[in-house]
C-alpha cells in the first residue's frame, strides 16, 4: 500500500521528475566531460568522450524510468496509441477488422443480454431454485405434462416426504364492476399456502389464511398493476370492498411491482382456491397447477422419484390406472420452449464470434508477415521477444477495444428486437445495457483478443531480423504458418456449415408450421372473450348468446358471428372422457371438449369430411348431436364412417345422457398450431342444459368481417353493449395476431438463426478470399518463375482454385457432420416436427461451394493474370 | 590510462547495489562521484556502466534505502546528491555479511587449505 501511494505521488510528480532525471544525467556529462580534459582532451573531444561512455541516452533515461515502476502501464499507453495510429493508417484494414468485431460481439452480447434475463436472473421468490412444479404423467394418453387434480394435490400436499410445502393454483377469470366500468381482468384462485411456498410477502396488507381459504372467505389479493390503475395506488384500498363476479370481495392486500407467477405475468387477482367438497376427492378433474419446494436436501431427481411413487399409490383406485408425475425446475416451466431457442442462438452467437475471431487471426496473421520488416527493425534495435508480443496484443486489444464500442451499437437496437422473446409468464422487463451485460462483454472482448491475437502475435514475432532485412528480402512465412491459415479457415467454413445447416432446418421448420392446415380460414377473422359469469341460468345464457351474435351480425360489414367455449389456438386443455356405445366401460380416452353456436363452423370456414354442421332443426331435445373431428374418428371408427355412433361423458354427466355423431368436421388446430392433433367433438350449445362444466360456456366469440376486422371494434362493442351494457369484453385480437405470436419463438430463432448464418457464410467466404489474395501477393515472384517457365494462365488458376476447393471441401464435410450432431440439440425447436436433413445439407452445400467459389475465383485469376516480366522485374 | 580489456572486472549481477551503498557509507555523493569513487578504490579494475548506474540509483531510492536531494557540488554546481537512510544501512549490513560469506565459500572452493594443517 505504502509503496503504491509512493508510485502514485511519483506518477503525479511526473514531468517534474523527468527534468530531474535530465539535469542529472546532464550534470553527469558535464563531469565526465570536464574529468575528461584533465586528462588532456580538447573540449569537443572531451564532451564526444563523456557522450560515447554514457552510450545511448534515451536507452538510459528509458532503464532509469523503468524504475520508477509505471513504464509496464507508459509502455501500454504507448502501445495503444501506436495501435490507434495503426488503426487510422489502414483503415480498410481497420473498418473490416472493427466490423467483424463488432458483429461477433454485438451478437453475442444482445442474446447474452436476453439469456441472462430468462435463464440467469434470479426469480422473484426465495431460493427459486429449490421450486418446481408438478404435473401429472398421463404418457399412457400421450400427454406428459398434464395438469393435475385438486385431489391428487390434497394427497401429495398431506403424504409427501420430500417437500417442505405443496401450493396449487386453478384458472379463475374476474369480471370487476361495482366502483367503475365493468372491467375483465386475468385472475387466479390459489391456495392459501402459495405465499409461504414460494416466499413472497405483499407490499401492503395480507395474503388469506388456510381458514379463509377453507371456508370460501370472500377475499382477494390484488396486483400493484391493478392497484395503480383502478386504485390509483391509494393505501386505503385495504379493507374495501370490491364486486368480483358480482360478488363482495375484500381486498385484503397488494403484492409488490415486481411479483408474478405461472402461468401468467398479467394476473390481477389472487382468490381463495377455496376447493369444493366434490373437487377434492375427484381424481378426474384435472384442473390445477402444482408449485412445491423442494426441502433444502432433497435433489430434484430424489423429488421426482418419491413423487412418481405416491401418485401411483395415490391414483391406484383412479378408474385409468395409476399414473406417476413429472417434477420439472419452476425456471423451466417458466421459459418453457425459449430455453431451447436461446441456448441454440447463444451457441449460434458464439459459433460467429468464433468465426470473426478466426477470421481476425487470419487477417492479422498476413498483416503480421507484410509487417516483418517492421518488426525486424525494432527487434534489430533491441526490442526482445515478449516486448514484441505485448506490443501485437495491445494492437489487438485497441482493435478489440473499438470492435467491442461499435458492437454494443449494434447490441442495442437487437436488445429491443430481442425483448419479444421473453415468454408470457416472465416478467416483462426491457432488456438494458446493464453491468452485467457490459461486465460480459468486456470479458468476451479479452477473450476474443486473445483468440485472435495471440497466434498472429507470436508468429509475428518470431521472424529472424537478417532474413527480413536482407536486402529485397521475400516475406515468406513459410509452409508452417500456411498449414494454420488453412486450419482456421476450415474451423471458420466448418462452423458457418453448422449454422447454416441449422438454419436451413428451422426454415423448413417454420415453414411447415406456417402452411399447417388450421382448418380455419383465418384472415379476416376477429376474436374476443365475453365471459358469462353473470349468466348461469341455462335459458338467460342461450338467449344472451344469441342476442349478443344478432346484434353484431346486424353490423355492417359483418359477414357473419359465431360463438365458442375456447377461441381456437388459445387455451391448451379442456378435455373429458368419453365411452362410445357398446363400450363397457370407461377407459383412457379422452376428447377435447367445445361447445358452440350454430353458426360457428361456417364462421370460421371449417370443413367437412362427412355429414353435416349443426342445423336449425337441432334443438334442445333429448337426442343431442355431435360434430368430431377427424382424429376422434380415426381413433375410434378407422375405416369407417363414425355417422350415426353414439357416445357419452364421463363423470360430469350421471345420466344416461348420449350423444349422436352427425358430422366429422376437418381437423381445427384447437390447441396450438404447433400441438399434436387431438380427438375433439364440438356440441351445440342449446343442447347442453344437462351440462354442468362450467368452462365449457360460449363466451369466445368469432367475427367474420368483410372489410379490416379492426375497424369494427368499436362497433362491436356498442353492438354487445346495447344487449347487456355492463357486460366485459376482452382479448379483442384476430385470428391472425394469434397466429402471429404463436409462431413468434419459432420465426425470431429461425430470422436470428438465418441472418448468423448468413453472417457466418459472409464472414468464412471472406476469410477465405484474404488467405487465397494474400498467399497470390506472397508468391507473385513464385508464379512468375513458373510462367516463365512454361506453366500458362490455367495451370495457375487450377492451382490456386484447387487449394481454395480443398479447403472448402474439407470445412463443408467436418460442418456436415457436425450439423448432424447440433440438429439433435434443436428438436425441442423443431415442434416434432422431423425436417429433411438432405435437401438441407445439399442447398447449403451449392451454397457454400457457390459463395466460396466466388471468393477463390477473384485471387485465382489475379495469380493467373501475373506477368512473369513484371513479377520477376520486381525483385 | 584505461586498464586493458582482460583486466578489467566485468560487475556480478546483484553486486552494483551494494557497491553504491558501501560508497554512500562515507556521506552524500552524486552519480559521478559515486561512478569515479568504485573505479579509482577498485583500482580501476571495476568500471561502473552509466548505463546502469542511474537505473541502479533510482532503484535503491524506490526500495527506500536511499534518499536524493539537490545540493552544490565542489565546483558549486546543482547536483543530485544521495544519501544512505537507515534501511539502507540495515540493507547494507545484511549484504555485506552475504558477500563476505560468499568470498570466503569461494576462497574455500578454489584456493584449498592443506588437509593435513591442523
Amino acid at each position: 500500500m505504502n509503496s503504491f501511494l509512493r508510485k502514485l505521488r511519483w506518477w503525479a510528480q511526473r514531468s517534474h521528475k523527468e527534468a530531474e532525471l535530465r539535469e542529472e544525467i546532464q550534470f553527469h556529462l558535464e563531469e565526465e566531460a570536464e574529468r575528461c580534459q584533465e586528462d588532456g582532451l580538447g573540449e569537443d573531444e572531451a564532451r564526444w568522450a563523456a557522450h560515447r561512455e554514457l552510450g545511448n541516452l534515451a536507452l538510459v533515461e528509458e532503464n532509469t524510468r523503468a524504475e520508477w515502476g509505471w513504464a509496464r502501464l507508459e509502455q501500454l499507453v504507448r502501445d495503444a496509441g501506436y495501435g490507434l495510429r495503426q488503426v487510422s493508417r489502414n483503415p480498410g484494414f481497420s473498418t473490416v477488422a472493427i466490423a467483424t468485431l463488432a458483429l461477433g460481439i454485438g451478437g453475442i452480447t444482445a442474446m447474452f443480454s436476453v439469456f441472462d434475463t430468462i435463464l440467469i436472473r434470479p426469480l422473484p421468490y426465495v431460493d427459486a431454485d429449490r421450486l418446481v412444479m408438478i404435473w401429472d404423467d398421463l404418457s399412457g394418453e400421450g400427454r406428459s405434462g398434464h395438469m393435475p387434480a385438486p385431489a391428487e394435490w390434497l394427497e401429495w400436499r398431506r403424504y409427501n416426504t420430500v417437500f417442505t410445502d405443496i401450493a396449487a393454483t386453478q384458472p379463475g377469470d374476474a369480471t370487476l364492476s361495482g366502483d367503475s366500468e365493468p372491467e375483465q381482468v386475468p385472475a387466479r384462485k390459489a391456495t392459501a399456502n402459495l405465499w409461504s411456498v414460494l416466499g413472497v410477502k405483499p407490499l401492503i396488507g395480507r395474503v388469506f389464511t388456510e381458514e379463509e381459504d377453507e371456508k370460501g372467505a370472500l377475499v382477494v389479493v390484488i396486483s400493484h398493476g391493478l392497484w395503480q390503475r383502478r386504485y390509483g395506488g391509494s393505501p386505503d384500498v385495504l379493507g374495501r370492498k370490491i364486486t368480483v363476479n358480482d360478488s363482495p370481495y375484500e381486498v385484503i392486500g397488494v403484492m409488490p411491482r415486481e411479483f408474478y407467477f405461472m402461468p401468467a405475468r398479467d394476473i390481477d387477482l389472487w382468490m381463495p382456491a377455496s376447493f369444493p367438497a366434490w373437487l377434492r376427492t375427484n381424481f378426474t378433474w384435472h384442473s390445477a397447477q402444482v408449485v412445491a419446494r423442494l426441502k433444502p436436501e432433497v435433489t430434484l431427481e430424489r423429488g421426482q422419484e418419491s413423487m412418481a411413487a405416491l401418485s401411483r399409490q395415490v391414483t391406484e383406485k383412479d378408474f385409468r390406472g395409476p399414473h406417476s408425475v413429472v417434477v420439472k425446475p419452476l425456471r423451466e416451466e417458466m421459459a418453457g420452449k425459449t430455453q431451447t431457442a436461446l441456448i441454440v442462438l447463444l451457441c449460434a452467437s458464439s459459433a460467429l464470434l468464433l468465426i470473426a475471431c478466426v477470421n481476425l487471426a487470419n487477417l492479422l496473421m498476413s498483416r503480421s508477415a507484410a509487417r516483418g520488416r517492421e518488426v525486424a527493425v525494432r527487434a534489430a534495435l533491441g526490442a526482445g521477444r515478449g516486448r514484441l508480443v505485448a506490443q501485437f496484443l495491445t494492437e489487438s486489444f485497441v482493435l478489440a477495444g473499438l470492435g467491442t464500442v461499435a458492437g454494443l451499437a449494434l447490441a442495442m437496437p437487437a436488445m429491443r428486437f430481442l425483448e419479444t422473446l421473453v415468454p408470457e409468464t416472465m416478467s416483462t422487463g426491457r432488456l438494458t445495457l446493464d453491468w452485467r451485460v457490459l461486465g460480459f462483454s468486456a470479458g468476451v472482448a479479452v477473450v476474443a483478443t486473445l483468440t485472435f491475437g495471440l497466434a498472429p502475435a507470436l508468429r509475428g514475432s518470431r521472424l529472424a531480423p537478417q532474413d527480413e532485412l536482407r536486402e529485397g528480402g521475400r516475406g515468406t512465412a513459410g509452409a508452417r504458418s500456411h498449414g494454420f491459415q488453412h486450419l482456421l479457415i476450415v474451423i471458420e467454413t466448418a462452423l458457418a456449415v453448422v449454422l447454416l445447416t441449422s438454419a436451413g432446418l428451422l426454415l423448413q421448420t417454420f415453414q411447415h408450421l406456417r402452411n399447417t392446415d388450421l382448418g380455419i380460414r383465418s384472415e379476416k377473422l376477429l376474436t374476443f372473450e365475453t365471459p358469462l359469469l353473470r349468466y348461469q341460468d341455462f335459458d338467460r345464457r342461450v338467449a344472451f348468446v344469441n342476442a349478443q351474435l344478432a346484434s353484431i351480425r346486424a353490423i355492417p360489414g359483418v359477414v357473419n358471428a359465431g360463438a365458442i367455449s375456447r377461441i381456437p389456438l388459445t387455451v391448451t386443455d379442456q378435455a373429458t372422457f368419453y365411452l362410445l356405445a357398446g363400450q363397457s366401460r370407461f377407459s383412457d380416452q379422452v376428447a377435447l371438449i367445445r361447445v358452440v353456436t350454430r353458426d360457428y363452423f361456417p364462421t370460421i370456414g371449417a370443413r367437412l369430411r362427412e355429414g353435416r354442421f349443426f342445423e336449425i332443426s337441432d334443438r334442445r331435445t333429448d337426442l343431442p348431436v355431435a360434430i368430431v373431428n377427424e382424429s376422434f374418428a380415426n381413433r375410434n371408427f378407422p375405416g369407417r364412417s363414425p355417422l350415426g355412433a353414439r357416445f357419452k361423458f364421463g363423470q360430469l354427466n350421471e345420466k344416461d345422457y348420449w350423444y349422436t355423431i352427425a358430422g366429422v368436421v376437418k381437423e381445427i388446430r384447437d390447441t396450438g398450431i404447433a400441438e399434436e392433433a387431438k380427438p375433439a367433438v364440438y356440441l351445440l350449445h342449446e343442447q347442453t342444459d344437462q351440462w354442468t362444466m362450467k368452462g365449457a360456456q360460449p363466451g369466445g366469440i368469432v367475427v367474420r368481417t368483410a372489410v379490416e376486422p379492426a375497424s369494427i371494434i368499436p362497433a362491436v362493442r356498442q353492438a354487445i353493449w346495447s344487449v347487456d351494457k355492463i357486460q366485459p369484453i376482452w382479448r379483442v385480437q384476430t385470428l391472425e395476431e394469434i397466429v402471429d405470436r404463436q409462431l413468434s419463438t419459432p420465426a425470431q430463432s429461425t430470422t436470428l438463426l438465418t441472418a448468423f448464418a448468413a453472417l457466418a457464410l459472409l464472414l468464412a467466404s471472406l476469410g477465405l478470399y484474404g488467405v487465397l489474395s494474400y498467399a497470390v501477393t506472397q508468391r507473385t515472384h513464385e508464379i512468375g518463375v513458373r510462367m516463365a517457365l512454361g506453366a500458362t494462365s490455367s495451370d495457375i488458376l487450377l492451382s490456386f482454385g484447387k487449394r481454395g476447393l480443398a479447403l472448402t471441401l474439407a470445412g463443408l464435410s467436418v460442418g456436415l457432420v457436425l450439423a448432424a450432431m447440433a440438429s439433435r440439440l434443436m428438436t425441442a425447436l423443431l415442434y416434432g416436427f422431423r425436417p429433411d436433413y438432405i435437401p438441407t445439407g445439399t442447398a447449403v452445400s451449392l451454397i457454400l461451394l457457390g459463395v466460396t467459389a466466388l471468393a477463390c475465383f477473384v485471387p485465382a485469376r489475379r495469380a493467373s493474370r501475373v506477368d512473369p516480366a513484371i513479377a520477376l522485374r520486381n525483385e | 590510462m584505461r586498464p586493458d580489456a582482460i583486466s578489467r572486472v566485468g560487475l556480478l549481477q546483484g553486486t552494483l547495489d551494494l557497491l553504491i551503498l558501501r560508497t554512500l557509507l562515507a556521506g552524500p555523493a552524486h552519480g559521478h562521484a559515486i561512478a569515479k569513487h568504485i573505479q579509482r578504490t577498485s583500482e580501476d579494475l571495476l568500471q561502473v556502466e552509466t548505463g546502469s548506474l542511474y537505473p541502479a540509483l533510482h532503484r535503491l531510492e524506490a526500495k527506500g534505502w536511499i534518499t536524493p536531494s539537490w545540493e552544490l557540488s565542489k565546483k558549486g554546481k546543482r547536483a543530485r546528491f544521495y544519501r544512505l537512510k537507515p534501511l539502507g544501512r540495515k540493507q547494507l549490513a545484511a549484504e555485506q555479511s552475504k558477500w563476505e560469506a560468499f568470498c570466503r565459500a569461494m576462497a574455500l572452493i578454489l584456493n584449498p587449505v592443506d588437509q593435513e594443517e591442523p
